[in-house]
């Protein structure tokens, strides 16, 4: 056991290494295209990161959303970009090291602070006592879900609303251009990948009540289908073609949680107090609704909304 | 209904109207002034549920504290939901008339309500954790809405907002990290009593004064907010100026005096202070040079966040009723700026639509075309220098009242300062704007733009500086321990 737990151990510093050095590299390096490769691959050790501190829910989500489509976003930027010269980053000498020297000291500061308390913390609380204590009576059996979609409900109601402002900030920045060349290998990609995608998006989220998963990690599984089918040529990459369906499916999710929350308000529960014997099914209302607007929003923002256009 | 229920309904009802909103984009506007108008009678009703009733806590979901989170509000909280809903409610009547026509408005609308949601859920937040998440919906919302001027400015302007705004609260994220990690709580109430004084406090803190002190554009962090809140449209720069800094600066006092009360030391205070005085002093200074109305009233906005941070060393050595008294006083300049400068900027959207532009060299005649908005601007203007009655006016009183009997005389000079260099620049406005011109064509300006920020410039000064007294006795409803 303990030659197994000294290569973990080995393995572990090998992981922070490298993170560190992508990190470093993704933000020194003063070619765009590189720094955004880097900065995929960061996204991914990060997600192997997660896995080692047993957060599998938070990995999951880092690999779909932070690589995966953190990534096809920034390509999309930087090929609606490529007109423009590509070596504008600001990186005079006084600002980087001006900002080296004040994460120095940031960086200083939390260790300072945290190296300060970590010796008593294990006497003073265990993470998750009071999650695992109410498990029972939250409709599911993951932990993680029961937070996010009971516990701290009102956090993910907001953040599902923070993802709305995001989308239609997007809009606010003007009209689209269409910036994607359709390539004949993605539609015949399209039509093997695309219903997989859709039946693993259905089976995460269905986990996502007793194991890792959930409404995020579903929708950006369907996110990837609506890009790949926007690469392979689908003016509208599966979204329904009436455009007040689209917003109806952008605020399917935040619209359906809130009126979950204000029924059961009036129906003398208070706010999101689901009742104990039907929790589950609310929760599941929720969570598929949000689904779709997650993988709607992010496949919009990925498009930078419906061209004029193409939308004839 | 039962009380507690006024809590849910002012974070709720602009929601809605944001979902609404955005599915029912032909009658945005409608759903818009209506979700708003309803907010503000909501709020009405939490001040008096709060008033009547006591500090009301409300544990969503029905779990415990600690476990769930909860809503919190007493007589600041409900206080500042007013002061928002109000600022929201005008801004909302006066931007019907001015998106009429425009693309932008079927974008305006849903961004518009999710900031008020924003504002609001960030007042009433029980939990530090739930704060971040109103951080994060009203930085986004805020900088979309200043991505709407869609001249190239404010697309700039509105992405450096944006930057910013992430900068700040990736500051506060770390902060709960560290505390979260300490004491395996989120909820402000329980933090406020475990916290002890070690390294980690004290990194929590600083941590988060900077980030908030970003938001807020305290000195010298300010470099962001004059291009964007004068590049936004005018309801938008309204909002940003009165509202959306004045909500990190709440967090401060929240965090400030009640979670952090254990750490936070004179010597930090009067550090806060001194930045506040330059504030103060530059703030002005570049108001009096700036030759765009808009610029500056944002040159003014950093100004007199300056002067609200100014209290923060005297409010640390004062105690019992004096203690009181100067809170609310800080409490009342808040109000005060939050109504007068909206009213600063609905009025400069007016002059704008008018005139094409607002360099104020060229306003000569405005008094002749436009005599109810110059009276706006001229009200909106009694309230930043301070003059009585306006609310600012008592503000100062109790500030400078303070500063005397503390002995902390330094404060006075800047006060003094800030006070002549306000008066300059609200009278080289409104000396440009009462230039003659020999033959001015009345336009055909809509009332509904010009009442709106009548309406606010008159709470501005009058209001406030005549119904002062009640403010005192709303914010004595506060909790027994912290809340946040």
């Amino acid at each position: 056991m303990n030659l197994l737990d000294g290569l973990w151990g080995i393995l572990d510093l090998l992981l922070v290494a490298v993170l560190l050095l992508l990190a470093m590299a993704a933000v020194l390096s003063s070619d765009r295209r590189r720094s955004m490769m880097l900065f995929i691959v960061f996204g991914l050790v990060l997600a192997l990161v997660w896995a080692r501190l047993h957060a599998p829910d938070i990995a999951l989500a880092e690999a779909a959303i932070g690589a995966g489509l953190g990534g096809a976003l920034l390509m999309a930027t930087l090929r609606r970009d490529t007109h423009q010269q590509t070596d504008q980053f600001p990186q005079h000498p006084v600002v980087l090291w001006g900002a080296g020297v004040l994460v120095m000291v940031l960086g200083t500061m939390i260790a300072w602070g945290l190296f300060s308390v970590l010796p008593t913390v294990e006497q003073t609380w265990r993470k998750g006592a009071a999650v695992d204590a109410h498990l029972a009576f939250s409709g599911v059996s993951h932990p993680v879900t029961a937070v996010l979609l009971n516990f701290r409900a009102w956090d993910t109601l907001l953040e599902l609303a923070v993802l709305l402002a995001a989308i239609l900030g997007i809009r606010a920045l003007g009209y689209v251009r269409s910036a994607y060349v359709t390539e004949a290998a993605f539609s015949q990609l399209a039509v093997w990948l695309v219903p997989l995608l859709i039946l693993m998006a259905g089976y995460v989220l269905w986990a996502g009540a007793h194991s890792p998963g959930g409404a995020f990690q579903a929708g950006a599984l369907l996110a990837g289908a609506g890009i790949l089918l926007r690469l392979a040529g689908y003016s509208h990459a599966g979204l329904p073609t009436t455009r007040w369906l689209v917003r109806l499916g952008l605020v399917a999710g935040t619209g359906v949680f809130l009126l979950v929350g204000l029924g059961l308000l009036g129906w003398g529960q208070g706010f999101l107090h689901y009742p104990v014997a039907y929790a589950k099914w609310w929760i599941l209302l929720i969570e598929m609704l949000a689904t779709v607007s997650i993988g709607m929003t992010l496949t919009l923002a990925f498009m930078g909304g419906i061209p004029q256009k193409e939308a004839a | 209904m039962n009380e507690a229920a006024s809590v849910v309904w002012v974070i709720s009802l602009p929601l809605l109207g944001a979902l609404l909103a955005t599915v029912w984009r032909q009658r945005a506007a409608t759903i818009g002034w209506i979700s708003s108008a309803l907010t503000a009678g909501c709020a009405v009703w939490l001040l008096w549920v709060v008033q009547h009733a006591g500090v009301q806590q409300l544990a969503l979901g029905g779990w415990e504290i600690g476990l769930g989170i909860s809503l919190y509000a007493d007589g600041l909280a409900a206080v500042m939901v007013l002061m928002s809903s109000l600022v929201v409610l005008g801004c909302s009547v006066y931007a019907r008339q001015y998106f009429r026509a425009q693309r932008q408005h079927e974008l305006f609308w849903p961004l518009w309500l999710l900031l008020a949601t924003a504002l609001n859920a960030l007042f009433l937040a029980g939990d530090l954790f739930n704060v971040y998440v109103t951080l994060e919906l009203l930085g986004i919302s805020a900088s979309a809405l200043t991505a709407l001027g869609a001249k190239r400015a404010a697309l700039r302007a509105a992405l450096r907002y944006l930057v910013v705004g992430l900068l700040g609260s990736m500051l506060y994220l770390m902060a709960i990290t560290l505390l979260y990690a300490a004491y395996g709580t989120l909820n402000a109430v329980q933090i406020a009593e475990a916290l002890q004084v070690n390294p980690l406090g004290w990194a929590a803190l600083l941590l988060m004064l900077a980030g908030l002190a970003l938001k807020m554009a305290l000195f010298p962090l300010h470099f962001w907010l004059p291009p964007a809140h004068s590049n936004a449209p005018a309801p938008v720069s309204a909002a940003l100026s009165a509202l959306v800094v004045k909500a990190a600066f709440y967090l401060v006092v929240r965090l400030w005096f009640e979670v952090f009360a254990p750490l936070t030391t004179p010597l930090l205070a009067n550090v806060l202070g001194a930045l506040g005085a330059m504030a103060v002093l530059w703030g002005s200074w570049s108001a009096l040079r700036a030759e765009r109305l808009k610029l500056l009233a944002a040159y003014s906005s950093v100004a007199q966040l300056g002067y609200l941070v100014m209290f923060f060393p005297l409010l640390m050595v004062l105690e019992g009723e004096a203690r009181h008294w100067l809170f609310g006083a800080m409490v009342l300049f808040a109000l005060s700026h939050a109504f007068a400068k909206s009213a600063l900027f609905l009025a400069a959207g007016i002059l704008m639509q008018y005139a094409g532009h607002d360099r104020i060299r060229e306003l000569s005649g405005t008094t002749q075309a436009l005599p109810l908005t110059t009276f706006v601007i001229a009200l909106a203007g009694i309230a930043l220098v301070g003059l009585p009655p306006s609310g600012a006016f008592l503000g100062k009183w109790y500030l400078l009242d303070a500063a005397f009997k503390t002995g902390q005389w330094w404060w006075v000079l800047v006060l003094v300062a800030g006070s002549l260099l306000a008066t300059a620049y609200v009278f080289r406005l409104l000396g440009h704007a009462f230039g003659h011109l020999p033959a001015v064509k009345r336009p055909i300006v809509a009332a509904t733009q010009e009442m709106p920020a009548l309406a606010l410039a008159l709470l501005a000064t009058f209001g406030l500086g005549l119904g002062a007294m009640s403010l005192w006795s709303w914010l004595a409803h506060t909790g027994t321990g912290a809340g946040l």
